[in-house]
């Protein structure tokens, strides 16, 4: 490993890069970081504030480099961090004789620099690792009078908050009436501009959650048959009253405020003493990507407890902007890890974050849950529903079962046990091959009307299917 | 949810649908529910009851008809272990197109694997991938499962019982073991068929085509189709049946052909007959002399000269023009004798360089050593290494390292990849595809080394079939299936 300090200083597009890559030379920030026995090569996974690990290579010899991470810095502050590690305390990385998939990915993609760099490629001028190291300057003693004004001003800001996203909820309500008295068929076919409207209102008054999750209503419209848009508008507007009248009844409940208005950081999550930790192995189900009306990407990767008796899953929530590229995730699907997640306070907790990852897992089939008591494959649902009726998307386990193509060819999954009963409808369309394949098992996300198809079990084994 | 409630949950739906309060159309539970609030509350209460009736209390109705497709068929050969599935994904995903793809199943396939169908599977029309994979073809098709799983042997009377591509591979084997039993069966079974079925049944004659053939192909020159009689005409042509269809007559080609052929005589003390190609004067003599090449079988031409396939091809000038050249390979392989084609096959060989690559137009009618040799030569001399990416019927998996380390592709592959020429560096990626299909195991895992070793990134996704045939090796214990 050649690396230097100036090496780093030079790297860094600015001062204030340095100072944020000090802050991650923690080795606490890496769960992983590794070095190649004979190549110049070293990478790590670096704990972000996403609900992933970002990963991190970084090539010794030239000085080309790869993050996850969704800044528009290049390189970012993991990169430099991880130089940096490198330059100072290389006995961090343990030395290993192969690469992971995700670096082998960036290094058959790369393409080298003609030539080596030199240290005058980059320019260090403005910029110093030692500035970038020198403690903070203690903050000024303050006096109680001036504490006590500043979370006088905090409180009157969460109190002109919470005025602002009960004003935004009355809106909704109203707008929400005006849809009724107007007709579902004419919103059905104007949501588009209906919903922006009034998201661009509930933005201006803080509901920014509620906002992203009404913009997002006229694609989820569109993706159904004609005939079942009416009901599926029912069921969105029902659960928004739904929400707003829990919200006004407990505006201070963690998961409905993330519902509405904004969610809680990383380290706020970490911090929760309600945040329920679990460590187990998971897998990696599968990945949903969808980018958003309001230039977000969303990103969830939804995993299976492999130790739970009951089905048990979490889903790491990501969001970056579309702007910013195709972003390689932390996971594929099939990975399986040990890893602690903390979930974030729900009553039915599903979103969560990596707190710490604990190594890989070998791979295998998934633990025979016991199917529910009554037979029906949506029991999980229902439960859900009772929990938390204003959500949507639920992960369940089928029982066996195969795909079925209706008159349209539109794809259903079928119960082995009973083929004349219970089917449910699949979203978009599905691989050929899966028709032929007997299923044991499927993960999905049902929302009250489509399957998303994540993964399966069968006999020749695990299926990727998100 | 009782009935009522379900009578009352679609009038409330209507009225949304169409506008305007509905309040009074609810089911009287509901209302109750709903009641004592102002007409807009009790509308969006009436919404949240009627949104999570239709969430929770009923469901998708499922149809009548659901069609299920039979389950895929097992095939004869095992599944691809776990663990090898990311290199074949890969080697799938690196592979430009089908041609490439199926090749990479045939590598797989002569290792005594099949592909996980998820990661591939042939296409119905598919009649180029590894006879293995028959059963998936017709499932493909739309084959119903049960006919097509039975393992018998073909006859008249299971004819029936087989799908199309089930059927053409069972004819392929016994055309190899019994090829009057096939061709009794082609004679009697393809008659009803049409053109397009009779035709690849005439094409699989080529299997074990012997003299015992001709008087049935002979009886194809009344064919309806012209396919089948041109077809027919070429495998006759190869048993030394001589007679264009066109031949003869005041417009007779072959004469034409031959006025384009200069006859000499070479040699000082042992005067030895030469033919050499007489260069066109214009375009439109060139188009009809590829033409003529194309439509005249060989045994035609070389009696109008007087001599045998073999000692007319030996008497051949290659290298005076190119495009006659190749033209005469092409003849040779569509309708000259196996005793020509081979015989060309080692002239060509032996001559090495550009010769050997214009021999790859014989590959489909040349024998499993005949391949080789020409092949080695190919790599041994390295002047067109793409070349290999067209082999039509190469076999996977039997290249040594010595037969590479003592040619010149070794060197040529390392100073492109250590070079700075993109060009070259992208060909020599193509090179490493073709020879990770040719590369027996250990081949693929000392040339990857050397590769790298020479400057190629070790995760370049040029190396993906090489690293699937190396990590093939682990196969015959078959322990982790």
């Amino acid at each position: 490993m050649q690396l230097d300090l100036k090496t780093v200083e030079a790297l860094a597009p600015d001062q204030a890069s340095l100072g944020a890559a000090a802050k991650l030379t923690k080795r606490s920030n890496w769960p992983r970081l590794e070095a190649h026995e004979q190549l110049p090569l070293i990478w790590g996974e670096c704990q972000g504030s996403g609900s992933n690990p970002y990963r991190v290579a970084f090539d010794t010899s030239d000085h080309g480099y790869k993050c996850t991470c969704p800044s528009r810095k290049f390189p970012c502050k993991h990169i430099l961090a991880l130089a940096w590690i490198g330059a100072t305390a290389s006995d961090s990385f343990a030395r290993v004789d192969q690469t992971p998939d995700w670096v082998n990915d960036w290094l058959g993609r790369r393409r080298k620099p003609s030539q080596s760099p030199t240290p005058a490629a980059a320019s260090s001028e403005g910029k110093s690792i030692d500035e970038a190291t020198r403690p903070e300057e203690s903050a000024p003693v303050v006096d109680a009078a001036a504490a006590e004004r500043r979370e006088a001003a905090q409180r009157k800001r969460a109190e002109d908050t919470r005025s602002a996203v009960s004003a935004a909820l009355d809106e909704l309500d109203q707008w929400i009436a005006d849809q009724l008295r107007l007709g579902l068929a004419g919103f059905v076919d104007a949501s588009s501009e209906r919903c922006r409207r009034i998201a661009a209102r509930l933005v201006d008054l803080k509901a920014t959650a509620l906002a992203g999750r009404i913009d997002e209503l006229p694609a989820k419209l569109m993706a159904l048959r004609g005939e079942e848009r009416p009901d599926a508008a029912i069921r969105e507007l029902g659960k928004l009253v739904l929400l707003a009248k829990a919200w006004r009844a407990a505006p201070d409940d963690a998961e409905l405020k993330r519902l509405v208005s904004t969610s809680e950081t990383r380290e706020q999550i970490l911090a929760n003493p309600d945040a329920v930790q679990v460590e187990s192995d998971w897998e990696v189900l599968g990945e949903k990507i969808e980018t958003r009306r309001d230039g977000l990407v969303s990103h969830a990767t939804w995993l299976l407890d492999l130790k739970s008796t009951t089905p048990r899953f979490a889903v790491l929530l990501d969001f970056f902007p579309a702007s910013a590229g195709r972003r390689s995730g932390a996971f594929a699907a099939g990975d399986r890890f040990r890893a602690r997640l903390a979930f974030y306070p729900s009553r039915y907790p599903l979103r969560a974050l990596v707190a710490e990852r604990l190594g890989d897992v070998a791979p295998g089939a998934w633990p025979a849950f016991a199917p529910d008591a009554a037979g029906d494959p949506l029991a999980a649902y229902a439960a859900f529903q009772d929990g938390a009726p204003w959500l949507s998307d639920c992960p369940i386990i089928l029982p066996a079962g195969a795909i079925a193509l209706d008159e349209k060819d539109g794809a259903w999954w079928q119960a082995a046990s009973d083929p004349h009963g219970i089917a449910l409808p699949v979203a978009g369309s599905v691989n050929q091959t899966l028709l032929g394949i007997d299923l044991a098992a499927t993960a999905a996300l049902w929302n009250g009307a489509r399957l998303e198809l994540l993964a399966s079990q069968s006999s020749i084994g695990r299926l990727d299917l998100s | 949810m009782n009935e009522l409630d379900q009578a009352g949950l679609a009038r409330l739906r209507d009225g949304w649908i169409s506008g305007g309060a509905a309040f009074e159309l609810a089911p009287a539970e509901w209302k109750e529910v709903a009641a004592a609030a102002s007409p807009d509350e009790r509308e969006r209460r009436l919404l949240a009851i009627a949104g999570q009736a239709l969430d929770v209390a009923l469901r998708p109705a499922a149809p009548k008809i659901l069609r299920r497709r039979p389950p895929l068929p097992v095939l004869a050969l095992p599944m691809l272990p776990e663990r090898l599935r990311p290199l074949l994904r890969a080697a799938l995903k690196y592979a430009a197109d089908a041609r490439l793809k199926t090749r990479v199943a045939a590598l797989v396939a002569s290792r005594g694997f099949v592909t996980h169908p998820m990661d591939w599977m042939p296409a119905a029309s598919d009649q180029s991938g590894p006879e293995v994979y028959a059963p998936w073809v017709d499932w493909q098709a739309g084959a119903d499962g049960e006919r097509q799983s039975r393992r018998e042997h073909l006859t008249a009377a299971t004819w029936d019982d087989f799908y199309p591509a089930a059927r053409r591979s069972a004819l392929i084997d016994l055309r190899r073991s019994a090829p009057a039993l096939a061709r009794t069966l082609i004679e009697t079974k393809g008659a009803s068929e049409p053109a397009e079925v009779r035709l690849a049944f005439i094409e699989l004659m080529r299997f074990g085509l012997g003299a015992d053939d001709v008087p049935f192909l002979k009886s194809l020159s009344a064919d309806r189709s012209g396919k089948v009689r041109e077809m027919a005409g070429r495998l006759l042509a190869r048993l030394g049946e001589h007679g264009s269809p066109a031949s003869g007559g005041s417009e007779d080609p072959i004469a034409e052909l031959a006025a384009f052929i200069e006859e000499g005589k070479s040699g000082f003390i042992r005067r030895r007959t030469t033919y050499a190609p007489i260069k066109p004067k214009s375009q439109a003599q060139q188009a009809r002399r590829a033409d003529l090449f194309a439509t005249c079988y060989l045994g035609d031409l070389v009696a109008r000269f007087g001599k045998t396939e073999v000692d007319f091809i030996g008497a051949w000038q290659f290298g005076v023009d190119d495009g006659a050249d190749l033209f005469l390979v092409r003849m040779v392989s569509v309708s000259g004798g196996d005793a020509a084609v081979a015989s060309l096959a080692d002239l060509l060989a032996a001559a090495g360089g550009r010769l050997a690559i214009l021999g790859l137009q014989l590959t489909a009618r040349l024998d499993s050593g005949r391949k080789r040799v020409l092949i080695s030569q190919i790599l041994h001399d390295a002047q067109n290494l793409a070349a290999l990416n067209m082999v039509e019927g190469a076999e996977a998996g039997w290249l040594e390292w010595g037969d590479l380390a003592k040619g010149k592709t070794l060197s040529t592959l390392r100073s492109a990849v250590s070079g700075d020429n993109d060009v070259t560096k992208r060909n020599a990626e193509q090179y490493l595809e073709a020879i990770g299909f040719l590369a027996n195991s250990v081949t693929a895992e000392k040339l990857i080394d050397e590769v790298v070793a020479a400057g190629l990134p070790p995760a370049s996704s040029s190396l993906s079939l090489l690293r699937l045939n190396a990590a093939l090796t682990e196969n015959p214990s078959k322990s982790d299936r």
